[in-house]
């Protein structure tokens, strides 16, 4: 038995009249990679807020190698020997590469009052060497690189110094398989030197996969540690969710037909830079998955189809033989779109849960152009409760909801629009079990109702799982498409993918 | 006893909650409380208080305007300008007949304000650049017309002078704000907009559309409010309206505006803004009659209003 480098004790967290984080004692060892999950709200990623000095810690406190542990800031963690890879953007755009990485150190590199830039780009440089990232140049501006890219520098940036303890925080989500690959690598090479990561993750295969011990979170709640080499992910599911969850987790039927009616015909759809030439038919009740690399185009295709591509050409036809051009028109003409990036393009977080839920839909309610306040509210409380929404009430921001609970309320805006049509851009993206269920659900219900969905996603078990049909995309194109059946698997996808 | 702890602290929040939007009230109350001790009472004589509503009209009406184009997350700099020229191109046309003529200032302001948008919109500029090149170009419009004298409006107008055809003028113009802003789909989607450009886009909201009809409106507005301005000061000068479009910038935020715009805008912020900005106006030079004196306590005093009534929630949650 190892020694513990880091323990909680007694943590708690509060904001406002929510307890995020509730009486969590914990013990870390030296040479370990701690899993830590949990669903959405669970309260994992406040628990390493509070360790890495983002949030103030409301009761309670840390040890590290048994003395108190209470970072002000994150560069204070940083020095004394604790950081943390975060969940959304953790690199500051306008500044290098090199400037990124020794953020808050830049004392280093002080040549009296004059920075030097020499070297710290080159000190930068050797780093990224050194976790083989050599594509990276430190001297250049950091917007110069991909989502991913920027994941990569991060990790670099909170693991160079040899930090005690490293808190990985839902990083993988922004990361493809070989991104993936890299982080487990720098993951393994600090617990080799005798030092702790913290890793939180949705997947639980991975964190089984990669994990020495995994501590499960509920309602702010420990519910208890195991040993990854003793445990499954049903066992996991079942401690996270405190019950078992059913058996409608993907859709079980194959072999069923859909409809030959086609609803939505795009022909010769392209975009320059992003997407070429895509054309295919979407039927009634069909789902219809679309899959590939992140960089493939798919994401694009989606905003294309929703008429949110600027300079889009090829076109988007409904049965009707309405083209669609614009959002407006693709809204009044019952398309739904969800994308990826939820908190800027999907909700209005600086706004009501009320007015998101209502905005597509206020044409609708007008009556002579007035609208009342009263409708209003009806209406999104009661899409609100039909997708069950955590809340307060329909008068709370949105910026305040969990990643799961935003989806939903993205839902309830085009379940109560009524559209036909649903783009959903990686409906599941960071969200939990729970939720993942909820949402699968709701799309087979739509199916059954004869809706169509788009379901562009990265996740190649949920296509598998949800799809009647799956279109594979690479550098822009289709390259291929597959009907649904038992025996399609993740190999069959990956060929067409790379 | 968890669950009483909730209750408690929920009951808190939504407390501290309405106290926030409240506070731009107190502020009135409480300058209104100061200056009338400070007066001795005079500025709440009636003879003060009828000279202050003719000095709130113009101010109320054209901070509307500027509301909305804050709301959406814009500044608008040429209010001023704009006020000045319009009420020119109204002391022409009121030769020809009082309707023709608000019609014209109307039309003059929307052309302005559409100037304004179309900058701002098509080439992408920010909207305080583009509105503070456009004040100049419009202060020189009004410099150029007026270098020969005041031009001056038709006689009959001078007839309207009076405080209830005023009173009832801007009624009617707040009243037709609200309703916009408050029963109608504009209304929403310029707070979504203000909230969050792009997920107002992917909402259907049609960002660049309203912001150019907001500056346009905005125009209009100001337009109409020179109508009003003429009938009180009856002949125009190069430099009429000068300085206004600061007035209602600092009116806006006494009024609680949040600077950032967006879902938290409330339409009151208009008219209490505009109420507490003509108190102070109005009662400083009687607290001290020396005018150098006057500016320096006026920005002293928009200070500590400001920090005190400012919602410190509403900077943060935005963008």
């Amino acid at each position: 038995m190892s020694d513990v480098i880091l323990r909680s004790e007694n943590l708690v967290k509060r904001f406002g009249i929510t307890t995020a984080v509730d009486d969590v004692s914990l013990e870390f060892e030296s040479g370990e990679i701690h899993g830590l999950i949990g669903e959405n709200g669970s309260g994992k990623s406040t628990f390493c807020s509070m360790l890495c000095g983002i949030y103030p810690i409301t009761g309670g406190r840390f040890l590290l190698e048994g003395k108190e542990f209470r970072a002000r800031s994150q560069v204070e963690a940083n020095r004394r020997g604790v950081s943390i890879i975060v969940q959304e953007m953790g690199t500051l755009p306008g500044l290098t590469v090199a400037e990124n990485i020794f953020f808050g150190e830049e004392d280093k590199f002080m040549l009296g009052i004059v920075k030097n830039t020499g070297a710290m780009n080159r000190e930068a440089q050797r780093l990224l060497d050194g976790y083989g990232f050599s594509r990276i140049v430190a001297s250049k501006m950091i917007d110069n690189y991909s989502f991913e890219d920027r994941k990569l520098i991060e990790i670099v940036k909170a693991t160079y110094f040899g930090p005690k303890v490293v808190a990985v925080d839902e990083t993988t989500t922004a990361l493809s398989q070989s991104g993936r690959e890299e982080l487990f690598t720098v993951m393994n090479r600090i617990k080799m030197g005798g030092k702790t990561v913290i890793f939180i993750s949705h997947d639980l295969e991975e964190v089984i996969d990669h994990t020495d011990r995994i501590s499960i979170l509920r309602d702010g709640k420990l519910v208890g540690t195991v040993r990854s080499a003793q445990t499954s992910s049903s066992e996991l599911k079942h401690l996270m969710v405190g019950r078992e969850l059913g058996n409608r987790y993907y859709r079980t039927d194959y072999g069923m037909s859909v409809s030959d009616e086609v609803v939505l015909m795009v022909d010769d759809m392209s975009v320059p830079g992003e997407i070429r030439d895509i054309s295919f038919r979407l039927h009634k009740g069909e789902i219809l998955g679309i899959g590939g690399l992140s960089e493939c185009g798919m994401h694009e295709a989606g905003k294309a189809i929703f008429g949110a591509s600027y300079g889009r050409t090829g076109s988007v036809t409904l049965k009707d033989g309405y083209a669609v051009n614009s959002i407006p028109g693709a809204i009044r003409h019952s398309i739904a779109y969800a994308s990826k990036d939820r908190d800027n393009e999907s909700v209005v977080v600086a706004d009501s849960i009320r007015d998101n839920i209502c905005l597509p839909s206020l044409d609708d309610m007008s009556r002579h152009a007035f609208l009342s306040e009263k409708r209003l509210n009806g209406f999104a409380q009661k899409n609100a409760e039909l997708m069950s929404v955590k809340m307060t009430g329909i008068d709370q921001y949105v910026s305040t909801l969990s990643g799961g609970n935003k989806q939903k309320v993205v839902l309830s805006r085009w379940l109560g629009k009524d559209s036909d049509i649903l783009v959903l851009d990686s409906p599941t993206r960071g969200i939990d079990v729970k939720v993942k269920a909820d949402i699968y659900a709701l799309m087979s219900d739509l199916k059954a109702r004869g809706k169509s969905i788009i379901m562009i996603s990265e996740e190649l078990q949920e296509l598998l799982g949800m799809s009647d049909r799956i279109l594979i995309m690479k550098n822009g194109r289709i390259n291929g498409e597959f009907i649904r059946n038992r025996d399609l698997g993740e190999k069959d996808l990956i060929t067409k993918m790379v | 006893m968890e669950k009483q702890g909730d209750t408690t602290a929920l009951r808190m929040r939504t407390t501290s909650k309405y106290l926030r939007e409240l506070m731009p009230l107190f502020g009135f109350i409480g300058i209104v409380a100061v200056f009338s001790i400070l007066t001795g009472g005079k500025i709440i004589r009636p003879e003060t208080l009828s000279l202050m509503f003719s000095q709130v009209y113009v101010l109320m009406i054209a901070s509307m305007g500027v509301f909305m184009i804050m709301t959406v997350g814009g500044l608008d700099f040429s209010q001023g300008s704009i006020l000045g020229l319009a009420s020119i191109v109204f002391c022409w046309v009121s030769n020809y007949g009082i309707a023709l003529g608000v019609a014209a200032a109307v039309a003059a302001g929307a052309a302005m304000g559409a100037f304004n948008g179309f900058f701002h919109v098509k080439f992408k500029i920010a909207s305080f650049i583009v509105t503070i090149c456009t004040m100049y170009f419009f202060r020189g419009l009004c410099k150029y017309i007026t270098t020969n004298g005041p031009v001056p409006a038709s006689t009959s107008v001078m007839m309207l002078n009076e405080t209830w055809f005023k009173l009832l003028l801007a009624g009617i113009m707040l009243l037709l704000g609200f309703i916009v802003w408050h029963f109608t789909r504009f209304g929403y989607d310029l707070r979504a907009i203000g909230a969050g450009e792009t997920a107002a886009r992917f909402s259907g909201s049609r960002p660049d559309l309203k912001k150019f009809l907001v500056f346009t409106l905005s125009g209009a507005i100001t337009g109409f409010a020179s109508f009003i301005n003429v009938i009180k000061v009856g002949s125009i000068t190069g430099t009429a309206g000068s300085q206004l479009e600061t007035q209602i910038l600092i009116a806006l935020v006494l009024g609680g505006m949040p600077i950032s715009g967006g879902a938290k805008a409330r339409f009151s912020n208009i008219i209490i803004g505009s109420l507490t900005y003509c108190v102070l106006e109005m009662s400083l030079p009687m607290v001290f009659p020396v005018p150098a004196t006057q500016q320096l306590v006026k920005g002293i005093i928009f200070l500590i209003v400001v920090a005190l009534t400012i919602d410190h929630e509403s900077l943060r949650v935005i963008k």
